[in-house]
């Protein structure tokens, strides 16, 4: 009875610290170093099976596929090229404009080893860690979008909290009217989507716009597709209407991602207090 | 001990076999097999087991070891399989000299409160903490753990089945 209470005492104690202070940092790390090798060791059968079954592939599909990748190199290509001078003609203009550089992308690609299977949750966890240079926040991408965000290092493995986890929100903007706004996750049973929050029910929205990382958290690079609308429903009852969306990113089956570093240590600091008119507000618009 | 009339007398277990089958339950559980609510959780299944039968060997202890594991595993609240396995424990260590006088499926049977609760214990505390629902689906999963209860009892209690003195003709 009485290791009963210490025990139970001890497992609060550690969800409250992990809930509140996120002080079980170090705890988890440890715990996850521990247990890598286990978890390799279960990873393998499941790697067999998908590598065999890769294995037995016809090989008119692989040559099927080949062609179609080739194609598609042909296009990309012409269009880098158009890229290559756009960008050139870009940094011209700006330098005559005095505007400041755009902020440069590093990337890391990454493999998803496994959805973590906590059913409350939406995460999926990654094969790089602290070792190789992963820093707590960075965004995650898969090759049609943004995937996530890393929530927490492990020395050789990394959290990504997904964009229809509900406790995620990530800063849009709609690439038809330019409107700002932020979409957070809504999960389901079923795969999930993301919802566009304190919308008015007479804002210019449409079925299948396009939402884009609007860049103003510091975190997001610019530009990257999120999600696209899905359904909009206006309720009388309410000020604000109903936006779903649908992810861009393959949410449930992505399997190579690409992990970016924040572009919150590019961003330069704001200048000392300058002598200025205006008294500043304390947290002013970002 | 008192013992029920006609059972078999059982070799001591082996530790070894002990640690062996804990390692593999959570092997079980850690195949990377996607998000499945109802899953039977096979490590709070083996845990309970020990319990029941070796409670000198495995107690309470062991299991929050093995429950926090889990919980970094699942990125999971650390702590939530702790709680829910000190408790599975603790309730297992409390119902084991009475649960082995009935027959293996009425066993199975009493075990199954049991396995409620740790999955109660669970949901509770995530929906606390501001967790989505994960679905109805997770309500087959105690009921798919004590389904599985005969079939670890076989299993685990087999190296001690074994006879006493082994001979030509008795190998095992």
């Amino acid at each position: 009875m009485s290791k009963l209470m210490v025990f139970s005492a001890l497992a609060l104690f550690l969800m409250v610290a992990d809930l509140r202070f996120r002080v079980t940092q170090p705890i988890r790390a440890a715990v996850a170093t521990v247990l890598y090798p286990v978890q390799w060791l279960a990873m393998q059968p499941v790697r067999a099976v998908q590598h065999g079954g890769g294995y037995f592939t016809a090989l008119s599909q692989a040559r099927a596929s080949e062609d179609a990748a080739r194609g598609q190199l042909a296009l990309q290509s012409l269009r880098a090229s158009q890229v290559e001078q756009l960008a050139m003609e870009n940094t011209r203009l700006r330098k005559l404009l005095d505007l400041r550089e755009r902020l440069d992308i590093t990337g890391m690609a990454a493999q998803v080893l496994y959805d973590a299977p906590d059913p409350y949750t939406r995460k999926i966890i990654i094969d790089k860690g602290l070792t190789q240079g992963v820093d707590l926040g960075s965004p995650v991408l898969d090759e049609s979008g943004v995937l996530g965000q890393v929530t927490r290092v492990h020395p050789f493995v990394s959290e990504v909290t997904l964009v229809i986890d509900r406790e995620l929100a990530i800063p849009v903007l709609n690439t038809r009217t330019g409107a700002r706004s932020v979409a957070y996750g809504e999960p389901s049973a079923s795969g999930g989507g993301l919802e566009l929050r304190f919308m008015g029910s007479n804002s210019d929205v449409q079925q299948g716009d396009l939402l884009t990382t609007s860049g103003v958290d510091g975190v997001y690079p610019p530009g990257l597709p999120v999600a696209k609308i899905d359904k909009i429903e206006r309720r009388a009852e309410s000020a604000f209407s109903r936006i779903s969306c649908i992810p861009q990113a393959q949410v449930l089956g992505a399997f190579h991602v690409m992990v970016v570093k924040p572009l919150g240590g590019q961003i330069p600091a704001r200048p000392a207090d300058a002598p200025s008119p205006v008294p500043s507000r304390k947290g002013g618009a970002k | 001990m008192i013992m029920p009339s006609g059972q078999q007398l059982l070799l001591p277990a082996n530790p070894v076999f002990i640690w062996t089958s804990l390692i593999a339950a959570l092997l079980l559980d850690m195949l990377p097999l996607g998000r499945v609510p109802w899953m039977p959780d096979f490590l709070a299944l083996v845990l309970v087991f020990w319990n029941v039968h070796q409670p000198q060997r495995v107690g309470i202890g062991l299991a929050f070891m093995f429950g926090l594991g889990l919980d970094v595993h699942q990125s999971a609240l650390l702590g939530q399989h702790a709680l829910s396995y000190t408790a599975l424990s603790f309730f297992a260590a409390m119902i084991h000299r009475r649960l082995l006088w009935f027959t293996v499926p009425s066993q199975a049977l009493q075990i199954m409160p049991l396995f409620a609760l740790a999955h109660g214990v669970e949901i509770v505390i995530r929906l606390i903490s501001g967790g989505n629902f994960p679905g109805w689906t997770l309500l087959l999963a105690p009921v798919a753990e004590s389904l599985l209860w005969p079939v670890v009892s076989v299993l685990l209690l087999a190296p001690q089945r074994r006879a006493p003195n082994p001979d030509q003709n008795r190998p095992l």
